[in-house]
């Protein structure tokens, strides 16, 4: 890997940018694509994971088992909105801003 | 390492870098800011990073987070580009009930020079043409925005960097001891002795104050939010419940569970997101969402931040809110002021950890 060597294909993070981070501090893939986006885009860590990981080892002498990898979350896979829906009206967790304004006595409180 | 430092605030989030770039501004003594990991891995990180003023109550609240949100084309001037929009705020309501407590919310908001319009249906389809026809209204505000907070906190860390401000990562502080007027601060790398330390702890401030024998009363809330694959730029305003990104990506979650420090993201949540999502803008249907994640925010126990000089303790002092991202330039302007000259442009006795005796 030379400075310009893409790391991350999706959002097109090069080898000195994912340096730059661990210079200044960052020792996890997430740090890592925080700051730069890289692992952020469709494919989501899925091809650079094991490249960043490289980089933190060289730069950090940290061995690949003490590197956490990135944290995977659903779907894993993209999916469409409308697969993730139920198309129930009803809401708990999820709120709207009106939900938070209380009237009291007639009045916002 | 040098040990010596004026100033140490603990905590490099939004709230922390904010007042440590801030300071570092006008103030030429050392600066310390201690991160348990690094900054943006808890709460500054996991955001959808409005900055919004136009739910907050009462009107006081609104009028700080106002002027908060005002700094904020300054700000970016100084620090570099941070990706904020003033979008404006749109904040649809389904059921024409709902349209009388939307006329009360603007009237309370009107008193401090607020401006929120309530919309009818007409005016909010012409504002955002994606939005659900069945809409019944929304509640509007021009001073509404977003911004991009790993932009924000990266540029934060590099202008107060460039001021001579040093940065610690992965160092969690262990003990805090007070002695002869100074406090000594032990971490993983070691100890550091200043002058003035400020709390900007976050979700953690709990458990820092306890290392002082003080009682900063804040609780933990999860929000989780879907992101979209990159779409074409189509919406307009920030609307409470989702925006897109620069990049394209809508970000899109209004949540509020209580769930400690656990981060996880829960298939229910989700699809009630997904549900709402679709409610506000049906076009979304079809766009794919490539991540869930969620955050856990930091929420004070009457849910204003607490701010301020800690009573009791010389030098010390305390900055742990909800809304860091909001807040953030008006916390650390305030925060420098009552370091450097003793007191502060606007009134923050409001804020003060006292009120919770």
């Amino acid at each position: 890997m030379d400075k310009t060597t893409i790391i991350c294909r999706c959002e097109e993070i090069s080898c000195e940018e994912v340096e730059e981070v661990i210079s200044n501090g960052g020792r996890t893939f997430d740090d890592v694509k925080r700051i730069t986006r890289c692992g952020m885009g469709p494919c989501q860590a899925k091809i650079c994971t094991s490249m960043v990981a490289e980089i933190i080892h060289q730069q950090t002498g940290l061995s690949p088992s003490e590197i956490p990898l990135p944290r995977m979350r659903m779907p894993l896979s993209p999916i469409k909105l409308e697969t993730l829906g139920t198309n129930s009206t009803s809401f708990s967790a999820v709120k709207s801003v009106l939900d938070e304004v209380e009237i009291e006595e007639g009045k916002v409180r | 390492m040098e040990t010596n430092y004026e100033t140490i605030v603990i905590g490099g989030g939004v709230v922390g870098s904010g007042i440590a770039y801030h300071l570092s501004e006008r103030y030429k003594e050392g600066v310390l800011v201690l991160d348990k990991k690094y900054p943006m891995s808890g709460t500054s990180g996991s955001t959808q990073a409005w900055v919004w003023v136009h739910n907050k109550t009462p009107s006081w609240y609104a009028e700080f987070s106002m002027y908060s949100a005002e700094l904020y084309p300054y700000l970016s001037k100084k620090i570099g580009d941070v990706e904020y929009k003033r979008t404006g705020g749109l904040s649809p309501f389904f059921n024409e009930s709902d349209r009388e407590k939307a006329q009360k919310l603007a009237e309370s908001y009107r008193k401090i020079g607020i401006k929120i319009k309530v919309l009818s249906r007409e005016e909010v389809l012409e504002k955002e043409p994606y939005m659900n026809p069945e809409v019944a209204g929304a509640t509007y505000s021009s001073i509404d925005g977003n911004v991009n907070p790993f932009r924000l906190i990266d540029m934060y860390m590099r202008a107060a960097k460039r001021n001579g401000v040093r940065y610690s990562a992965y160092n969690k502080v262990t003990e805090i001891k007070k002695q002869d007027g100074t406090y000594l601060v032990v971490s993983d790398k070691g100890a550091f002795k200043c002058k003035n330390l400020i709390l900007a702890g976050g979700t953690w401030s709990r458990e820092i104050g306890d290392m002082l024998g003080v009682k900063i009363p804040v609780n933990q809330l999860r929000g989780q939010i879907l992101v979209s694959e990159p779409l074409k730029p189509f919406l307009n305003f920030t609307i409470s419940g989702l925006r897109q990104a620069n990049n394209g990506e809508v970000l899109m979650g209004y949540s509020m569970e209580e769930a400690g420090f656990n981060r996880a993201t829960t298939l229910d949540v989700i699809q009630e997101t997904a549900n709402m999502a679709v409610r506000y803008v049906p076009g979304l249907r079809k766009a794919k969402i490539v991540r869930a994640f969620s955050g856990i925010r930091a929420m004070p126990e009457d849910g204003f931040p607490i701010l301020g000089k800690v009573p009791g303790h010389e030098s010390l002092y305390v900055a742990a809110t909800h809304s860091g991202v909001t807040l953030s330039p008006l916390i650390g302007t305030l925060i420098t002021e009552l370091i450097t000259e003793g007191e502060t442009s606007i009134p923050i006795e409001r804020y003060s950890l006292s009120r919770f005796g």
